[in-house]
């Protein structure tokens, strides 16, 4: 079953057409890989998935729920979550602060709250800590937890951004190359990582340049080029596929 | 002795404000100008509602209060839709409107005439008609409103306003509603520096539109430049240096028309200094760019 299904989605910038009449589905409790050259519009995909940007027709269906249109943290709050590209954490905020503005929906962030009922926001916090810390532990950035995030290792930082992911509890995670430039020992941490999250529930959908992690981890693949998928399938059937073979790796 | 009380009396008021402004400068990273109009919009509106309508000082001050957030959704509303620059532009317009409805409104504020004769805070049968009273009084309420700031400050609203500053799109994307937050973080502010602006026109008894000016909003925002954002001791600490740097001035024996001008270029020379070398002020988090 489908969890998210575009359908015949156009986007165009300048008069270059990004995304162009683009139908896909991504299952239920699967890792799909998108791949593809650089310009394919991969990243516009995922813009458009989470309501950074419109597209010009089309419709977007989030657990049967036509999700064009709304604001970026209301398709957050669906259950929408986004693993960005160059990874944002909040550079000037210790480790599990970054962690603890994650949960969705807390009291505490409701400015009277603090004020007027402070002993309920503070038994909300501990539950939050403990849970906060769980996932810095899961993630092996336990250790850290009072550093500034900006002083973590680029490859640190994309964990701490996977577990703020998870703090936020989001069905649907789409990861925009998680492994581009962190170093190869911690590839193998956070691939081991992803590949853990179907079990729990969680949908996956990365964009990766790194042929030998798609065939690692990815249930299915889907290949864009000129905004519209050109191929898909098992791994090694796409990356098998000769014209993928031509337009992305050049063989 | 008096003196002495004066200038406590004066860092009270400046550090209410200071830590006020904090909120969206440090926190949420949205610069204002606008500060002395809520300030100014405060003062004016409890004394015109305690000498024209008669009502009392405690509901005067929350009425202020009210009118302040009012006014601080006004501005803040409109001006969000603009980023980083424009919405400073924006607030540094609001400003001036602020100040020119104070100065011109003759029938209701008499304008540059100033209001005198403004009563002293008088609420359960006591009155705060002396300068020691007015320091006690003064730092009675500096001490609720620090203590109040210094919660938000620490709870996961303030956690969340930082998220905000640090990236608004990395927030969004958590399903936190950033437009929503940095308003209230701006009408929160606003409320928060009518208070200074009633202690003021009690202490005073006097106000006019002058003490409400852009100066004293760029004022009030070079505190939090020298002393330093984003936490709650460097507004205290740059308060506490701004308000008594004027008083050592004083004791140079430099002729008076002399004074007044080095004062405004220490402190732009103290800006341009903090900004080259230390852009986090004396004691703060967050660098301004």
């Amino acid at each position: 079953m489908s969890i998210l299904e575009l359908k015949n989605i156009t986007k165009t910038f300048d008069g270059l057409k990004a995304v162009d009449s683009l139908f896909v589905g991504f299952e239920k409790e699967k890792i799909t890989a998108l791949i593809g050259p650089n310009g394919a519009g991969k990243t516009t995909v995922f813009n458009l998935i989470n309501g950074f940007i419109l597209p010009d027709s089309g419709e977007i269906y989030y657990k049967n729920q036509n999700i064009v249109g709304l604001k970026p943290w209301e398709i957050a709050n669906l259950g929408i979550g986004r693993l960005f590209q160059d990874v944002r954490v909040f550079g000037k905020m210790s480790v599990i602060d970054n962690v603890l503005c994650a949960f969705k929906n807390q009291k505490g962030e409701i400015f009277y709250y603090p004020i007027f009922q402070t002993w309920k926001v503070k038994r909300e916090e501990k539950i939050y800590k403990e849970k906060a810390l769980e996932l810095l532990d899961f993630v092996g950035l336990i250790d850290k937890k009072d550093d500034l995030a900006e002083n973590l290792s680029y490859g640190q930082q994309k964990l701490l951004a996977i577990a703020r992911l998870l703090a936020n509890d989001s069905d649907l995670l789409l990861l925009d190359e998680p492994t581009a430039g962190v170093n190869p020992k911690m590839i193998d941490k956070l691939l081991e990582l992803i590949q853990k999250l179907p079990t729990q529930g969680k949908t996956i959908i990365i964009i990766e340049h790194n042929m030998n992690v798609v065939i690692d981890i990815a249930d299915w693949v889907y290949f864009m080029n000129n905004g519209q998928i050109t191929s898909f399938g098992l791994p090694q059937d796409v990356l098998g596929d000769p014209e993928v073979k031509k337009t992305y790796i050049g063989i | 002795m008096n003196y002495f009380f004066h200038i406590l009396i004066m860092i009270n008021i400046y550090m209410i404000l200071a830590l006020s402004l904090n909120i969206p400068v440090g926190y949420t990273g949205l610069l204002s100008l606008s500060h002395a109009s809520f300030y100014g919009v405060g003062a004016y509106i409890s004394t015109l509602l305690m000498m024209k309508l008669g009502i009392g000082f405690i509901p005067s001050l929350l009425f202020s209060i009210f009118g302040s957030v009012l006014l601080g959704l006004v501005i803040s509303i409109p001006s969000l839709r603009l980023k980083g620059d424009y919405f400073m532009l924006s607030t540094l317009a609001f400003q001036i409107v602020t100040f020119t409805i104070l100065y011109n409104w003759v029938s209701l504020t008499r304008g540059p005439y100033g209001i005198p004769g403004i009563p002293a805070p008088q609420f359960f049968g006591i009155i705060i008609d002396t300068i020691p009273s007015f320091l006690i009084f003064s730092s009675a309420v500096a001490s609720i409103c620090l203590y109040l700031l210094y919660i938000l400050g620490k709870s996961p609203f303030g956690r969340l306003l930082k998220a905000i500053r640090e990236d608004e799109l990395s927030a969004m994307s958590l399903g936190k509603n950033t437009v929503k937050f940095k308003i209230t973080s701006f009408a929160i502010s606003a409320g928060f520096a009518a208070i200074p602006g009633v202690l003021f026109a009690g202490y005073m008894t006097y106000i006019d539109p002058t003490s409400f000016t852009l100066e004293e909003s760029i004022f009030i925002l070079s505190i939090i430049i020298i002393g330093g954002s984003g936490n709650f001791l460097g507004p205290v600490l740059g308060t506490i240096f701004m308000i008594l740097l004027p008083e050592i001035l004083r004791f140079l024996a430099l002729p008076d028309s002399i004074i007044a001008n080095m004062r405004q270029i220490i402190y732009g020379f103290l800006i341009i200094l903090l900004l080259r070398f230390r852009p986090q002020g004396i004691k703060g988090e967050y660098k301004f760019q």
